[in-house]
């Protein structure tokens, strides 16, 4: 596991210290980093807006390509884990599975759910 | 195990002991929330726009556009195969005040980053806390002898850029042209080495142009003088919808960069040949907007590209000001795919930071591209990129890459990208 013990972020002349320590902040990982779980929130939501360029603004679908709103969570996650192990036919879904973590799956999977 | 990744990191170019000098001084704007000013409204600006005031509705945002409409570049290629209309391809930005953007049609002009303002050529002086810029690019014609005046005398077009108006699109006036050209004519398309814009479309062009060639025109002949030394972007599935769907009559010429064009002998020539042509479309090597020039952020060692830290967009160079799209330098596509996910990626950290959190140093880069290859077979390409922050760098993910086929599930998929991406940036 990875820990960033202290870290100072200098965002011209905006001043942060943040310091993340299991202990007394919660943290959440991404790709193995601990980070508030802020970060982790927009991360969420950032990665989902990338779906939304082929699968339609928050998801919902007006075409070919599937809709992700409102799918049930599970369905999701199982769709990207089989896609990875290409246990499912796809054209470009293998190659973005593989570029995700399982935490990432879950957290999509979520994300989209939540959306009626 | 425990690692300790950095101590500091650094969103500005400025001197760090600066930055920290005077961090108390600007920890918040001067007068309630920050003004975000955004050059150039398309698939990186009008998204980033967008985003920034969907995920947090008290940052003003003034978007700053010359054109009316959005021109959009994809599609065009479908026009010139007589697929779809130039008309299908303009977009409205009549959505885009619905979201609290201060849109304002004018071209800026000049950029003052020291006092934080930019002007325009109407006259009017805009200051900002932070500056975006996202105008697409411009073309180095000088770099081929001839081009401009080829081009001032409707001779010699690029169609890589559209707009002002749907008249004077080039798209428009390359449909026209070919439409006018004999049975038995040629067709010369030139493109530049990588990077540029859009390094796939020369070949979905000239897979569209003979498309309409074999329903109307099935004498003419495809010329490709390619800058590269072999096709830049899905040569396995081009290379077979070439052979499979129009036989003899696209001629791929690799190594073949264009340095002249006499529109008066309609003549191109190439480091190599001289090739009579019946219509020229040249793509001319490219580089960031003339106005990442003014405010001194194509500052990549030849001057061309504009880098950025990948976690903000922000300039290493001029401090408050953040690059999208096209203009940026990086490993990236140069797509209006990763141009709007660059835009959301910008979006997502400025509003952290405005909200006095930590912006993710992990963004992720997907980058989705459809060509067409016939009236109905397309394929993709799909790469994820992640970002690096102890490496600075946006990595490639294992397993991407481009399909070797092209097929109709995936023409019904491109369908869908277009309507997708075009609502998600403008709708
Ligand atoms: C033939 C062709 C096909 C393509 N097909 C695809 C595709 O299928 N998929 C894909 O992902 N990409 C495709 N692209 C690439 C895509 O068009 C570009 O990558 C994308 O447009 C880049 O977005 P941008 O926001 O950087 O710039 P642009 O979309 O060019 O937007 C820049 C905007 O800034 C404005 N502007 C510039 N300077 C100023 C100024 N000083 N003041 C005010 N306004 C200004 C311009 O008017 C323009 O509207 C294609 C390109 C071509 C040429």
């Amino acid at each position: 596991m990875h820990v960033k013990a202290s870290v100072f972020l200098i965002f011209c002349g905006m001043l942060f210290a943040v310091s993340a320590q299991a202990e007394d902040k919660p943290v959440c990982l991404i790709a193995g980093w601990e980070n508030p779980a802020s970060v982790c929130v927009a991360h969420t939501k950032t990665i989902a807006a990338t779906c939304y360029i082929c699968h339609g603004p928050n998801g919902k679908s007006s075409g070919a390509i599937p809709a992700l709103a409102g799918q049930d969570k599970a369905y999701l996650v199982t769709a990207m884990k089989d896609f990875k192990a290409g246990k499912r036919e796809t054209t470009v879904m293998k190659k973005y599975a593989m570029g995700y973590t399982d935490s990432e799956y879950e957290a999509l999977g979520e994300f989209f759910a939540s959306i009626k | 195990m425990t690692m300790q990744r950095r101590d500091f990191l650094k969103f500005a170019g400025a001197s760090l002991a600066g930055a920290l000098a005077s961090a108390s001084a600007h920890a918040k704007p001067s007068s309630g929330r920050p003004h975000i000013v955004i050059v150039g409204a398309g698939f990186g600006g009008a998204t980033c726009a967008k985003y920034i005031r969907m995920w947090d509705p008290t940052i003003k945002v003034t978007l700053i556009e010359s054109n009316a409409q959005y021109f959009s570049c994809p599609m065009t290629n479908w026009v010139l195969g007589g697929l779809r209309t130039m008309e299908e391809t303009v977009q409205s930005y009549k959505n885009l005040p619905g979201y609290g953007i201060n849109m304002v049609h004018d071209t800026v002009i000049g950029v003052d980053t020291d006092k934080r303002s930019v002007t325009t050529k109407d006259g009017k002086k805009i200051a900002y806390d932070r500056l975006v810029l996202a105008p697409g690019i411009e073309f180095m014609t000088d770099l081929i002898e001839g081009y401009a005046e080829g081009e001032a005398a409707g001779k010699v077009l690029h169609a890589w850029k559209q707009g002002p108006t749907l008249a004077t699109s080039q798209a428009t006036l390359l449909k026209k042209q070919l439409e006018a050209m004999p049975d038995g004519g040629v067709f010369v398309i030139a493109s530049p080495p990588p990077p540029g814009r859009c390094v796939s479309g020369p070949y979905e062009r000239a897979c569209m142009v003979a498309h309409y060639f074999k329903q109307h025109k099935p004498k003419s002949k495809i010329i490709m003088l390619d800058g590269h030394f072999d096709v830049v972007s899905k040569g396995p599935m081009f290379k077979k919808a070439w052979k499979k769907y129009y036989a003899g009559m696209i001629d791929h010429r690799p190594y073949n960069l264009v340095t002249k064009v006499d529109h008066k002998s309609m003549i191109v020539t190439s480091e190599f040949e001289d090739v009579k042509a019946d219509v020229i479309n040249i793509v001319p090597k490219q580089r960031a907007g003339a106005i990442c020039k003014l405010a001194g952020v194509r500052a990549d060692s030849a001057g061309v590209w504009c880098p950025v830290n990948g976690i903000t967009y922000e300039s290493p160079k001029v401090p408050f000001v953040h690059v999208l799209g096209d203009s940026v330098a990086s490993n990236m596509p140069k797509s209006a795919h990763v141009s709007n996910n660059q835009a959301k990626i910008c979006a997502a950290a400025l509003v952290e930071m405005y909200n006095d959190r930590e912006p993710n140093s992990y963004p992720i880069i997907g980058s989705t591209s459809y060509s067409a290859t016939s009236d109905h077979t397309s394929g993709p390409i799909a790469v994820v990129m992640r970002y690096d922050p102890d490496k600075e760098a946006y990595i490639r993910q294992p397993g991407g890459g481009a399909s070797e086929d092209s097929d109709e599930i995936n023409f019904e998929y491109n369908k869908t990208w277009f309507d997708h991406i075009w609502a998600d940036t403008f709708a």
